[in-house]
């Protein structure tokens, strides 16, 4: 088990249903993007790792999408375990998702104690000439919640801007966080996934 | 929730969490609805502690107790055989990967009011005090022969057919002593009583090689333990199913289970809200004029500050007292799980005892298993009825899963799992459909 890897990290998203989260994880794994009526396109893949270069260093995000769990406010407590970092989502042009954080916030930091969180203010494709949340509003929220947030972006899923250079600031924020850390690690501190076993012709032995 | 779909599934417990999982990737449109604000009803781990003490009504734990948070205690007590159905189940279906597991340290057996080690290899049995020293090399014949059976090849049968002669003759064959017997049939073949020694040999065979084969997959005991309690088998599943287009519903009460022509099952209702189905799987719980009751099981949840005594300090250990040595029908269980689970606060231990109710005493029934554990600081006993359906769902379309038994292990669990699937859709589970879709996709 003791086999050197790149280290990979798990990074969720969160946020309400509807601003943009599948949009932001398929951007993430394919590049594309897809109309709402055509949801069933992420169906039965679920987490998706990519490989960012940050300096000399090597770091695999592994990105997990909810699932539309959240849909009707039943996202599983488990979704968060392991987590860390949580992307929180909102729609830049929808209030209603901005100011419903601190709920997301809330269950992030019970259940993902050690993530870092960031904040991403999607869809700014959309944005009119009088934006509905303002920078001063995102930035009175960050500070607010204690400094919580490591960083904040905006994106557009639909033109891609954005999303890119999130996930590299990601991908560095936790390189930099996890540099001391990872070396500590040591393994009895962790669980194992257990996997298929190798098929050998040879029996266990008993005697 | 007024559409039609092929299935709702009432109960996130983990059978039918399961269930669920597998009705959505055969491509089955599926509503999954729980009464509890919760995943995973009786298979929930309890988190933080003080929902636990208040749901049994005891006053707040005090500061000793740790964070609450940092509890996540489960309220029935099973591990994982590591070769056995459940980790197939994970394995095929992909929600290994939401989860993380570790070896529990020990498997101990019972005998004369002391714990041993429950021997497994030639070396373990020379050195076992569990037999005199002619047992062990009887014994030690007798496990070179179960190693080497196998069931295609009826040379390696030697002159026994195990398909035809119950397991009592085996024994005879190779001369087993009745304490031997005692501790192959209940701590390796993990059988709650003595039913099998009528039955054919073959099925004790197998047993003793699912042991002997979990053993070998990651050393130490052929028991796994999922970090943060086994509440989150149920949460893996239900992400499956959500994750394959199942709909979820959490805190909605179900108050009626419609049913049309035929005693034929047309939808389920909550409030004003009709749901229509072809077909509803759900737990007991949701359906008590269609169960009967089988039996009790008793559990008690025990909180400790330390190991037991004569586990080498196992953070993990499960022990096992066959029911004769304590003039008992059924086995009573120990299993310990702590602080390196992530399921208790830093130091802590959670034990839990239990056994299938023979008395109107059952706190009576399992004093040997608490007798094991020395100074307890915190108890919770619960005895739970144990219910079964009344009949196979085939005419009501409605499929209801056995409540959860005794057994430390959950290969009952899974076998029930694939039955009420076989039922409902009338095939068997086609692990292929999934096996390889969900992978890891690489760049």
């Amino acid at each position: 088990m003791a086999t050197i890897k790149i280290p990979e990290q798990k990074v969720i998203l969160c946020g309400e249903y509807g601003v943009g989260k599948s949009s932001i994880f398929r951007r993430f794994t394919n590049n594309t993007f897809v109309t709402a009526t055509d949801r069933k396109s992420t169906l039965g893949l679920d987490h998706y790792s990519k490989t960012y270069h940050v300096g000399d260093r090597d770091l695999k995000l592994q990105l997990w999408d909810t699932g539309g769990m959240e849909r009707v406010a039943s996202i599983t407590s488990s979704y968060y375990k392991f987590a860390e970092a949580a992307v929180l989502v909102f729609a830049l042009d929808n209030p209603a998702s901005f100011h419903i954080l601190s709920q997301h916030l809330l269950d992030i930091v019970t259940y993902a104690e050690n993530a870092k969180i960031f904040l991403c203010g999607n869809k700014s494709d959309l944005l009119s000439d009088v934006p509905q949340i303002t920078d001063t509003e995102i930035e009175a929220f960050c500070e607010q919640c204690h400094n919580l947030i490591t960083g904040t972006y905006k994106t557009s899923c639909k033109t891609g801007e954005g999303v890119e250079e999130m996930f590299n600031d990601i991908a560095s924020q936790l390189v930099q966080s996890n540099r001391s850390r990872l070396e500590l690690q040591s393994m009895e501190q962790h669980g194992f996934k257990i996997t298929p076993s190798e098929e050998t012709t040879e029996d266990s032995c008993l005697c | 929730m007024d559409e039609e779909y092929d299935a709702i599934v009432l109960g996130t417990g983990l059978k039918e969490c399961i269930l669920s999982g597998m009705l959505s990737v055969s491509g089955k449109k599926v509503l999954h609805v729980d009464r509890n604000k919760y995943y995973g009803g009786e298979s929930a781990s309890i988190c933080p502690l003080e929902e636990l003490f208040s749901k049994f009504g005891a006053p707040a734990p005090d500061d000793s107790y740790g964070r609450g948070r940092d509890w996540n205690v489960d309220l029935i007590p099973k591990f994982l055989m590591a070769n056995g159905q459940l980790v197939k189940l994970l394995i095929h279906t992909g929600v290994t990967r939401y989860l993380e597991f570790k070896s529990v340290e020990g498997s101990y057996v019972y005998k004369g009011g002391k714990i041993s080690k429950v021997p497994v290899d030639q070396k373990e049995a020379l050195a076992s005090d569990l037999m005199g020293m002619f047992e062990k090399r009887r014994f030690r014949n007798f496990l070179i022969y179960v190693q080497d059976f196998q069931q295609e090849d009826p040379k390696t049968w030697k002159d026994f057919d195990p398909t035809t002669a119950d397991m009592q003759a085996l024994y005879d064959k190779f001369g087993l002593d009745k304490n031997t017997q005692d501790f192959t049939g209940h701590a390796l073949a993990l059988y709650r009583d003595d039913d099998y020694l009528k039955r054919p040999a073959l099925e004790t065979i197998k047993r003793i090689k699912l042991y002997s084969d979990s053993l070998a997959r990651y050393g130490k005991s052929p028991y796994l333990y999922p970090m943060y309690g086994l509440g989150e088998l149920p949460q893996g599943f239900a992400r499956l199913s959500a994750i394959y287009g199942g709909t979820y519903m959490l805190d909605k009460p179900i108050d009626e289970i419609v049913i049309g022509e035929g005693g034929k099952v047309v939808g389920v209702r909550s409030g004003n809200e009709i749901a229509k189905c072809k077909q509803v799987y759900c737990d007991p719980t949701y359906v008590p004029d269609r169960v009967r009751k089988k039996g009790r099981v008793v559990r008690c949840i025990c909180l400790m500050d330390h190991p037991i005594a004569n586990t080498k300090d196992a953070l993990s250990t499960q022990i096992i007292i066959p029911q004769k040595q304590v003039g008992r029908n059924s086995d009573i269980y120990v299993s310990v799980v702590s602080y390196t689970h992530q399921v208790a606060a830093k130091g802590w231990f959670i034990a839990m005892v239990s056994t299938t109710v023979e008395t109107e005493n059952p706190e009576n029934e399992i004093k040997p298993g608490l007798e094991l554990l020395g100074p307890v600081r915190q108890k919770f006993t619960s005895v739970s009825d144990y219910y079964e359906p009344t009949d196979e769902g085939l005419q009501s379309q409605i499929f209801i899963s056995q409540s959860y038994d005794a057994t430390t292990h959950f290969e009952t669990t899974c076998l029930d799992v694939l039955d009420i699937f076989k039922r409902g859709t009338g095939e068997e589970f086609d692990f292929s459909k999934i096996k390889h879709e969900l992978g890891d996709e690489e760049q």
